[in-house]
């Protein structure tokens, strides 16, 4: 691949398809779908502007600590979902109106 | 060419399962499978792009991980079929409806405008300069990590232990105090 073109595309596609997961979508995990989908687009980024800018690898080091915080987010939301599960019964996210009084 | 090869298998991956993700309404468990075929492409991508270390930490953190993660919470929460909640509504908890889709595609096609328009000025076609025939970056992760990095690399093992320690105390079954 000799153009950084195809994964800009590629990367931007998936973060608006992200952002359309988070605002279409009314489940609560599948908007932590959505989130991994975006977080993945910036390591994208991040991988392909060190290939093609500087080699000096400071991009793949950003994308290992995206992976590490997306662990950490993953673990930390899927939990309040469960949480919210047992309070609520639900998984909708229009249940969540507790704090709106 | 096989890296043309393996590009395009990944951009298919990758468009499949994102408009999967997006578009799959009956069963919350396939979207969950179509963001692995999705994980599976940005892999690819990384192979591509020559960061072989990342395309497998994608792979081992991502698609045995997180996915298998979300796979759990989906079963915990009572599998995302169709059903009732205790009020007699009905929750189709999968999906959005039209309404949500259409405020997701205005806001999609205005950010897409946006972003266009400003990158337009200041993009530049960088043409890939010509590497060694394969040169692993492992070593040189590694000793990135534990010399210029080395901080970033201790908050986020502090920050691995506080998201498991938080994780097990949110989740923890309700009653129990201790």
């Amino acid at each position: 691949m000799n153009s950084m073109y195809p994964f800009l595309f590629l990367s931007f596609f998936m973060f608006v398809i992200g952002l359309g997961v988070m605002i279409a979508r009314k489940n609560i995990i599948a908007m932590l779908l959505g989130i991994e989908l975006i977080l993945n687009a910036s390591a994208l980024n991040f991988v392909t502007y060190t290939r093609f800018v500087n080699q000096n690898l400071d991009g793949h080091i950003m994308s290992l600590f995206i992976i590490i915080i997306a662990a950490a987010e993953a673990a930390v939301g899927l939990a309040i979902v469960i949480r919210f599960f047992q309070v609520r019964e639900s998984i909708h996210i229009d249940d969540a109106a507790q704090l709106q009084a | 060419m096989f890296d043309s090869v393996l590009f395009l298998l990944s951009a298919i991956l990758i468009v499949v399962g994102s408009l999967g993700v997006l578009f799959i309404k009956e069963n919350i468990m396939h979207a969950c499978v179509a963001l692995l075929t999705a994980l599976f492409g940005v892999a690819g991508a990384y192979a591509v792009l020559g960061a072989d270390f990342l395309a497998a930490t994608q792979l081992v953190v991502y698609v045995g991980g997180v996915v298998i993660l979300m796979l759990f919470a989906v079963m915990l929460t009572g599998g995302g079929a169709a059903n009732e909640n205790k009020f007699g509504i009905e929750k189709i908890p999968a999906m959005g409806n039209v309404k949500t889709y259409i405020i997701a595609g205005v806001n999609v096609l205005v950010i897409s405008l946006v972003v266009i328009k400003i990158m337009a000025n200041v993009m530049q076609d960088y043409k890939a300069v010509a590497l060694p025939a394969y040169e692993s970056t492992v070593e040189k992760l590694g000793t990135l990590l534990v010399t210029d990095h080395v901080l970033a690399f201790e908050v986020s093992s502090i920050l691995l232990l506080g998201a498991l320690v938080g994780a097990a105390v949110i989740a923890r079954p309700i009653g129990s105090t201790k």
